[in-house]
């Protein structure tokens, strides 16, 4: 099941950033190739781009890829490193959940307003960083209960990217 | 410092330190402000989509992370490999200047460090450690000091960053950097020359004369990015923007069509790690459009640049500060958060003082390619130990010369601001 899940976030954001690709790429062969612009290239790629980042952010990057300051993590002891994950997760994703209700009266504010030239409302383009913030509250959760578990408590060996 | 701040940086600094994710612990930081301010919570939201919504320029980032991560997967390094082994391979400590010269190349097509380390770095390593010559310290140092030519070369992500957070010319940044990064190439190879002869390095045997030809045209193909790019840039054929997306395009037909090194599986798992590793940039740049807006709200900037301006500071010794402050908080934290974080702060205060955005730019950028191979938050050295099993300890003490000709370029480029002005204005930049 979780791993189902997860298949069909990456999905979602890999689909979203090719097709991000794709729109500028017919943005230049309009302009170049037909010699025609196309109005509405722009504002889809910047609908996309907001997609794109927020829903990867909220659910197809692992913790381990995120930036982090991990020196005070690898030269603590096993107990300490539980007790880090327990607060640190508290600390963010009891923010998330103070700010989600307003976030969301925001988004849903939004919808009044539509982009210049497709008119979408700004509802949905803005939602994905509802999104985030939900997401934020259940991962820490997540993260909280496998660290009263002892799960996820190794020293971070390497960051790419 | 009042109490609405102090919550802000209580929270940004004890998620860090509990090892959150920076851009996470950036975000929440502004509710915990605006709950101690009283102000409405929508703000961090409304801060961060409008902020994403009108940075146009930034979605460079995501292609030009696109384009280097195709170029990785479909062998483009190794063609280049190939093709300056040819040049300068005759050379003693011939695939310690064949790794520098790839860097250069691959640097005008991909605007990024870690790309450079993933990618060329990678395939020269490889080839250095099979020869007893070479120390592993040395061919990791080496990797290291060129994958920092990346984003001085155009294209650059830093200066995309850069020009969003300045409000400076995309076109003038990129033409900025390239002086200075054929000067840090010519740099390097004169050290890479000293040592080679030094410890008697090997030469390369020659490669045979009838395969010079196809290297040559293969290697040459890569070689037609950087033209069509800062071509289409200046001739305003197109935005910085779509350039990214044509470098990303060219990178896919030379990877599929002309080496046919790509398959469907390995393109899928490319743009699983571009969209991974830009959400991961990204989420560092929404996170610092909440704290700008509490800096700018509370007056952090204008109170720095007047104290700057108390100070009597000259034009260098503010530039000198900089670097100082960048090297001290590059020990501290990631370079990402030093430009998006630190240079809003800094930008009235330069602007104050008569600094042009270009120049300050370059400067900036350089400053944090230092940072990211100084431990401990050398994040370049962090990726190529993980790629290669290089020991960061071996690396530094075989890397020393190259950070001290870094350092000594950075101060050359603050004193003498012409030697990133010169082509920009020969090309009709023109300094505020």
């Amino acid at each position: 099941m979780a791993r189902w899940l997860q298949g069909f976030a990456n999905a979602i954001g890999g689909g979203l950033f090719l097709t991000l690709f794709i729109v500028f790429i017919v943005q230049i062969a309009a302009r170049f190739g037909l010699n025609k612009p196309l109005p509405w290239t722009d504002e889809l790629a910047v609908i996309l781009y907001i997609w794109v980042i927020l829903w990867a952010a909220a659910f197809v990057v692992p913790q381990r890829e995120h930036v982090v300051f991990d020196l005070v993590w690898n030269s603590a002891g096993r107990r300490a490193r539980q007790a880090m994950q327990i607060v640190g997760n508290l600390l963010i994703g009891g923010l998330a959940l103070v700010g989600l209700p307003a976030s969301w009266d925001y988004v849903h504010f939004m919808a009044r307003e539509g982009t210049p030239v497709l008119e979408v409302p700004l509802m949905w383009v803005y939602l994905p960083f509802v999104l985030l913030m939900a997401a934020l509250v259940v991962r820490s959760a997540w993260a909280i209960w496998n660290a009263v578990r002892g799960i996820g408590l190794d020293a971070t060996e390497l960051r790419t990217q | 410092m009042n109490v609405a701040m102090s919550a802000l940086v209580c929270v940004l600094v004890a998620g860090m330190l509990l090892r959150m994710p920076i851009g996470f612990s950036m975000l929440v930081s502004g509710f915990a402000y605006l709950l101690v301010k009283g102000q409405d919570l929508g703000l961090v939201a409304e801060q961060v989509v409008n902020g994403l919504y009108n940075s146009y320029v930034l979605l460079a980032v995501p292609l030009f992370v696109f384009a280097a991560n195709i170029m990785n997967a479909g062998t483009v390094s190794e063609r280049i490999f190939d093709f300056c082994r040819i040049l300068v391979g005759r050379m003693r400590g011939g695939l310690a200047q064949v790794d520098i010269l790839v860097s250069v190349i691959f640097s005008g097509m991909s605007g990024s460090a870690i790309a450079d380390a993933a990618g060329p770095g990678l395939v020269t390593i490889k080839q250095m450690l099979k020869k007893p010559e070479y120390s592993r310290g040395f061919a990791g140092a080496v990797v290291v000091a060129s994958a920092t030519l990346g984003p001085i070369i155009p294209p650059s992500i830093p200066m995309v960053i850069y020009a969003m957070v300045s409000g400076a010319s995309v076109g003038a940044l990129f033409l900025g950097g390239v002086v200075p990064g054929f000067c840090m190439a010519v740099l390097m190879m004169v050290v890479v020359h000293f040592i080679a002869v030094k410890r008697n390095m090997p030469r390369e045997a020659p490669v045979p004369l009838r395969e010079w030809p196809t290297i040559l045209f293969r290697g040459a193909l890569p070689l037609s990015m950087p033209i069509v790019l800062l071509g289409g840039i200046y001739s305003g054929a197109f935005t910085p923007t779509e350039a990214a997306a044509v470098a990303a395009l060219h990178a896919l037909i030379l990877a599929s069509v002309v080496y046919r090194a790509l398959t469907w599986r390995s393109f899928w798992g490319v743009v699983m790690e571009s969209t991974r590793g830009s959400a991961v940039i990204t989420l560092i740049l929404a996170g610092s459009f909440m704290l700008n807006y509490a800096f700018t709200a509370e007056g952090v900037p204008q109170a720095l640049a007047q104290w700057v301006d108390s100070m009597q500071l000259s034009q260098i010794k503010f530039l000198l500060l900089v670097n100082v402050m960048f090297l001290v908080l590059g020990c501290f934290l990631d370079v990402s958060v030093l430009l998006l974080v630190f240079v809003p702060m800094l930008l009235p205060a330069a602007k104050l003082l008569g600094v042009d955005l270009v120049h300050f730019g370059v400067l900036v950028v350089l400053n944090m390619m230092i940072g990211l191979i100084h431990p401990p938050f050398g994040m370049l050295l962090f990726v190529t130990k993980a790629l290669t099993g290089i020991p960061i300890g071996e690396m530094m003490k075989e890397g020393w010369p190259f950070l001290v000709m870094l350092l000594l370029l950075l101060l050359a480029i603050t004193f003498f601001p012409q030697i990133v002005l010169w082509l920009p204005q020969t090309m009709g930049y023109k300094t505020a």
